[in-house]
């Protein structure tokens, strides 16, 4: 606790004047005869103001309650979060999954009638596989096989009106082969076979 | 004699020119020689009430494998035949005339998947009416995977009398195929399912990433 000058408390009390002490106590004696001066002034007086404020207040009309709403709305408020970092990034991974999982991926909007065949081959040496058969009036070259990552199992997914078909995979153009995964094999009444996908819609 | 048969259709002036759009599906597709032969019996199938998108992409199909002409048109006259017998036997089952196109093709195939014609027969007289083609593909699967027959039959009738929908019928054969690859006999996979009935397992859709990537055909036909 520090303590006040004796020679400042005689000064401030008139026993002492000012010029008598020295030089470095006289700020702090100048400090304190002002925060005297302001102790000792006379309270300013708010009886009146206050009171017609409190009048004015009560003589306004009162708002409406759509006014009190958009008011309420338009006032900026203080908004206190306080966030657990653990919390937080889970919320986040949520967020990010659903986000993920349930955005529109640009797939093919399905009828109620269709559904989707998916034609797998493995055709290490080929150069082009496609799909023909009675989905599309047995036109070769019409839907082609993909091998993105050249491990020649070679992939089309269709889109195709629920029912029975019959197929053949075509490769490199000439060669005639049945889906050798498929379940179901049907006489082609030339011969051979040909495979058959049945195609159930998708939306049930 | 079947040839004659062709033959004669083939030149018949009676027959009406009604088929120009048939005509214009086979052109440039087929050998020009077995046109008028295939567009005949296309045409004797129409006014005898059969299906006839089945024989155009029969045809369509020897044109496509590079058959030659009197090998297409024997084929198609093949499937006619075949049509002609799965609407004989599914008059005998209970159908009234006119039988219905779909049910003839869903039959016609029963048969080519090498269903006895008494088992199919059996299978649309317990069914009654349209449609059948699940059942018929539920049987046929199990038979193919060698399932005894007349099991296989009961099996699919009792899973439509327990009142499994007619569109879940594969849901059956897929169940008890499903026993099978977990180790069962086949004798305890159909008991096993036909205990479960009328529940089955949720059939299998498609994974998102499948659906994502599938594309349409350019001109889809029909089934």
């Amino acid at each position: 606790m520090s303590t006040i000058d004796p020679r400042i408390h005689q000064v401030l009390d008139g026993e002492l004047a000012a010029d008598a002490v020295p030089s470095e106590l006289r700020r702090a004696v100048v400090q304190l005869a002002a925060a005297a001066g302001l102790l000792a002034a006379p309270p300013a007086s708010p009886a009146a103001s206050l009171e017609s404020r409190v009048m004015a207040e009560i003589r306004r009309p009162v708002p409406s309650r759509a006014h009190r709403l958009m008011r309420w709305l338009v006032t900026p408020r203080a908004i206190i979060l306080r966030v657990r970092p653990a919390w937080s990034v889970a919320f986040a991974v949520v967020v990010a999954a659903l986000t993920l999982f349930t955005a529109d991926d640009g797939g093919p909007e399905l009828a109620e009638h269709e559904g989707i065949a998916q034609f797998v081959g493995q055709f290490p040496e080929a150069q082009s596989v496609h799909v023909v058969g009675t989905f599309n009036d047995w036109r070769p070259g019409s839907i082609a096989l993909e091998d993105h990552d050249h491990d020649g199992v070679w992939r089309a997914t269709v889109v195709l009106p629920a029912g029975t078909y019959e197929y053949m995979f075509v490769v490199d153009g000439e060669r005639w082969v049945p889906d050798h995964l498929a379940e179901r094999l049907v006489a082609d009444n030339f011969g051979r076979e040909n495979s058959v996908v049945i195609v159930r819609p998708v939306r049930r | 004699m079947r040839r004659w048969v062709v033959l004669a259709l083939a030149a018949s002036p009676a027959l009406p020119l009604a088929g120009q759009s048939v005509r214009g599906r086979l052109e440039g597709r087929i050998p020009s020689a077995a046109i008028p032969a295939v567009d005949s019996l296309i045409q004797f199938a129409s006014q005898d009430g059969l299906p006839t998108e089945p024989l155009i992409q029969k045809a369509l199909e020897g044109g496509a494998k590079h058959v030659a002409e009197p090998r297409i048109v024997a084929a198609v006259e093949l499937s006619l035949g075949q049509l002609r017998d799965a609407r004989d036997l599914l008059i005998r089952a209970g159908d009234q005339p006119p039988v219905l196109p779909a049910e003839m093709t869903t039959v016609a195939w029963a048969l080519r998947r090498g269903l006895p014609t008494p088992l199919v027969e059996r299978v649309a007289a317990a069914l009654g009416r349209p449609p059948r083609a699940a059942a018929m593909h539920a049987v046929a699967d199990l038979v193919a995977h060698r399932f005894d027959p007349d099991s296989a039959v009961g099996l699919i009738i009792e899973a439509v009398h327990d009142g499994v929908p007619r569109e879940r019928l594969l849901d059956v054969s897929t169940a008890v195929l499903q026993q099978v690859q977990r180790g069962h006999t086949r004798a305890e996979a159909l008991a096993m399912v036909q205990r479960q009935l009328p529940n089955l397992p949720a059939p299998a859709k498609p994974p998102r990433g499948n659906v994502a990537g599938a594309r349409r055909p350019a001109s889809p036909v029909p089934p």
